[in-house]
């Protein structure tokens, strides 16, 4: 019998694909941007509990996702975000089978509710809401194989932004997700220290913060980040056990990140990322590689390049 | 948009999204109900014993218990009436919680237990694997591993021990020397605070059950000595706060219980299972055999490769069966692995684990029964349990049940583990490396199928004990055994011939069963 380990779905939440999120830029009224984005998460390492190990059951794990995503431009201070992953996850040795399948469904609201310029910068405040739901009865109860996590979530999230007229600026943000209970195909599970003769498990909440600093002008971006998310409870992987849906899964992790809008064709943008793991509990850690197109549409058709704006 | 169109919309995610996902708590173990049998079994003192001998039962006596009228007695009933007009909320709660029956709460402790300890230990750096240790169990790895071989054999321990022990004490409490009255049919001002029977009070059954549990499981989980004396203390306070027995009652029962209890664990020390482990140049005997019949030795696929799990877990005593027996029930071989017969097993196999499909995941994950977890027999335990509570029965027909069920899932254990060790073939996983499996892969040869075994050995004793549902229990044994070939870790012959074992090794004890004395 083998253990394995955690796939770092939880990383996704502030990972890459949702920079958009954090991010203090908008999309201006009536423009919308979508585009595909596809990241590479893969681990060797992880943490059973507190401890650091490998597992030769399992090798590596890699998760390979496409992620579908729009943001439309209400008005210049609502934004509509929605995204929609495609996962595939698979180990390099051990016996176990890979899963994929459509993950889950998030819209969010993102909203700028203060806004004061000074005389050679900006300072932004934005709310954001976030729900997220399964779109598919996917299996939750295999990890480090499983696709997600299968809950439906409720995220708010505060944003601040801080720019300078020179193109400089530094983000913080942090958000508190509500997680619904889950249910497993199975009748009882041991968690935690004890036995559960139910199928449903609790699945706590989770909090998030991340800080970035970066570059913004003339249709580059550059960005460099370190953030941190922290299950609010949960048991821990005990030793050479399986993962479980409702364990403690934190970690801290820094990365980097480019956006540019190419010059020709006109409002279609590059998106790449990079994100390593520094420290974790019960998770892999994981080193993310993001790379994705974004166009922009505008539908009052102006002739002009439409980027995001602070 | 407006500030009030905002609101609505917060409104809306409130109410939407929230409200229906508001941190709900889990509760753990809710499914048991406060017993009120109707019928309390009065001749349970002349059922056949699975292990005791009748020396063994006048050994064991209880000193003869004190008149209702006498001081001492007297004085242990004001005790309860004063106890009892200071009940604190926890104990309220203790008294609660042991309602629902003793036999029914120690299973379920007991399935926790084997939860915490069935992890495999973790391989050293230098890819070989440490070995628990009982003379040393918080250590890592921690003692026991209860796979599901040592877990069979560690429910059938608790239950068989708990059942003898009840008959022995039903034989004293209906001596006319021994016959006194629970301490709320002698005084009015006791109040029951546990549902009221007829059944005498000494020895106390509670204290009984406490006595023979608690040691058992002492033995087999010495790092959770502490809990398991914790949970027996309990038992014995909660039927004193109730007002069911006195402290010379409990005292008595607890005696009784612990007296079973080193019999039993007596009898577990030269059972085999010392043995059960091996050696290295007996794993290598039995792969040549395999090579010797001309078919290709079983490989553990764990990564580094692990030593087989109790290869010789068949030399472990039975409850039902004699050696014997285990021999006359072992299946004919497997088809040999370069047979056309095993290719075709091979090919379904890989169909199956290149065909995944969300409907077979739910039966593979439902009777998975894995690391981590109370194996494949404390999930028969855990479907008995419903059954068993709503047939409301005695304490002592209820040890009866769980004894039946568990010494049939024992002897299963060892007939499946005779069979797979005596073959010693390959899974499909090690002939085709393709094979990708949507369970974890356990170690040890394939051939035949411990799900199968284990679940037809229990449904056939619980569709005796409880007729009238048989058809369902069949319906789900066949599910556990078909999970095993949908999840790519056993071919179709390893589920069917398993079932077929399962069954047969079930006769046995339902054989022992037809003749108890006990009536179903």
């Amino acid at each position: 019998m083998k253990r394995f380990y955690l796939f770092i779905f939880s990383l996704f939440a502030i990972g890459a694909q949702a920079q958009s999120l954090t991010d203090g830029l908008l999309m201006p009224k009536g423009s919308f941007c979508t585009g595909l984005l596809y990241t590479h998460d893969q681990w060797k390492n992880y943490w059973e509990g507190g401890l650091k190990r490998d597992n030769q059951n399992i090798g590596t794990i890699t998760t390979q996702t496409v992620t579908w995503m729009g943001n439309y431009g209400v008005t210049d201070r609502l934004n509509i975000i929605a995204m929609v992953p495609y996962v595939k996850t698979q180990s390099s040795t051990g016996t176990l089978h890979g899963l994929e399948g459509l993950q889950d469904l998030s819209v969010s609201a993102k909203y700028r509710f203060f806004a004061k310029d000074f005389e050679k910068s900006g300072l932004r405040f934005f709310a954001v809401g976030t729900a997220s739901t399964p779109l598919t009865n996917y299996v939750i109860d295999f990890l480090p194989l499983s696709i997600g996590l299968g809950s439906t979530n409720f995220t708010t999230r505060l944003t601040g932004n801080y720019h300078l007229e020179s193109g400089w600026y530094i983000n913080a943000s942090s958000g508190y997700t509500m997680r619904s209970n889950v249910n497993l195909d199975r009748p009882a599970y041991y968690s935690d220290g004890q036995l559960y003769s139910t199928n449903e498990v609790k699945m706590y909440n989770t909090f998030d913060f991340s800080t970035m600093v970066g570059y913004y002008k003339n249709g580059i971006q550059a960005e460099a980040f370190y953030s941190q998310q922290n299950t609010l409870g949960g048991g821990d992987i005990r030793r050479q056990d399986m993962p479980f849906v409702s364990n403690r899964m934190n970690f801290s992790k820094a990365g980097a990140l480019l956006m540019y809008y190419l010059p020709k064709p006109k409002n279609l943008a590059v998106r790449a990322s990079f994100s390593y793991v520094v420290d974790g509990r019960n998770v892999g850690q994981a080193t993310t590689f993001m790379g994705g197109l974004l166009y922009t549409i505008h539908f009052s058709n102006k002739n002009e390049t439409i980027v995001p704006k602070p | 948009m407006k500030l009030k169109t905002y609101s609505t919309i917060a409104i809306l995610f409130f109410a939407l999204v929230l409200l229906p996902m508001s941190c709900k708590d889990v509760s753990t173990k809710e499914v048991l109900v406060a017993q009120a049998p109707t019928n309390i079994d009065p001749t349970a003192g002349t059922w056949t014993y699975v292990f005791l001998t009748p020396a063994n039962i006048t050994a064991i006596a209880p000193a003869l218990p004190t008149a209702v009228t006498s001081a001492a007695y007297l004085a242990e009933l004001a005790k309860i009436k004063d106890l009892q007009s200071k009940l604190t909320n926890a104990q309220r709660q203790a008294i609660q919680y042991w309602s629902v029956g003793g036999v029914l709460r120690w299973n379920q402790i007991f399935r926790e237990l084997v939860a915490r300890y069935n992890l495999p230990p973790a391989p050293n750096a230098d890819g070989s694997y440490p070995a628990p240790d009982s003379e040393n169990p918080f250590q890592d790895p921690a003692f026991p591993f209860s796979n599901p071989p040592y877990a069979a054999r560690a429910y059938s321990y608790v239950t068989v021990a708990q059942y003898d022990a009840l008959k022995a004490a039903w034989n004293y409490k209906y001596l006319p020397a021994y016959n006194r009255s629970a301490p709320y049919k002698v005084d009015a001002g006791i109040q029951p605070l546990m549902p009221q029977t007829d059944l005498p009070a000494y020895p106390s059954e509670d204290a009984v059950m406490s006595g023979a549990a608690a040691d058992m499981l002492k033995a087999l989980f010495p790092a959770a000595v502490e809990e398991i004396t914790r949970k027996a203390g309990e038992q014995r306070n909660a039927a004193l706060w109730a007002g069911k027995a006195t402290d010379s009652d409990i005292a008595a029962g607890l005696a009784l219980g612990k007296a079973v209890a080193a019999l039993f664990v007596t009898r577990a020390g030269g059972d085999g299972m010392k043995a059960a482990i091996g050696t290295k140049p007996q794993w290598d005997a039995l792969k040549a055999n395999a090579t010797n019949r001309g078919d290709i030795a079983w490989l553990s696929q764990d990564l580094p490769p692990r030593p087989p799990m109790l290869p010789f877990f068949s030399g472990v005593k039975c409850w039902s069966m004699t050696p014997q027996n285990v021999i006359d029930v072992r299946p004919a071989a497997p088809p040999l692995a370069n047979s056309s017969e095993m290719a075709a097993e091979i090919a379904e196999v890989k169909y199956y684990a290149d065909n995944i499909d969300r409907d077979r995941i739910a039966i593979v994950h439902k009777w998975a029964d894995g690391v981590g977890t109370y194996t494949p027999p404390g999930h028969w335990n855990d479907i008995a349990e419903e059954y068993i509570r709503d047939a409301n029965f005695s304490e002592v027909r209820a040890a009866r049940a769980f004894a039946l069920i568990n010494m049939a899932l024992h002897d299963a254990a060892v007939s499946c583990w005779d069979t797979k060790y005596f073959y010693f073939n390959a899974r499909a996983v090690q002939l085709d490396p393709s094979i990708k499996t949507t369970t974890g892969l356990p170690n040890f040869p394939s051939y035949v199928s411990g799900h199968a075994t284990f679940s037809a050995s229990a449904a056939t004793v619980l569709g005796y004990l409880f007729p009238a549902h048989a058809a369902d229990f069949t319906t789900m044994s066949n599910e556990a055994s078909m999970s095993r070939l949908y999840s790519a870790i056993h071919y179709r012959k390893d589920c069917v011939t398993g079932t077929d074992l399962g069954t047969k090794v079930a006769g046995y004890t339902v054989n022992f069963a037809n003749t108890d004395g006990a009536g179903n």
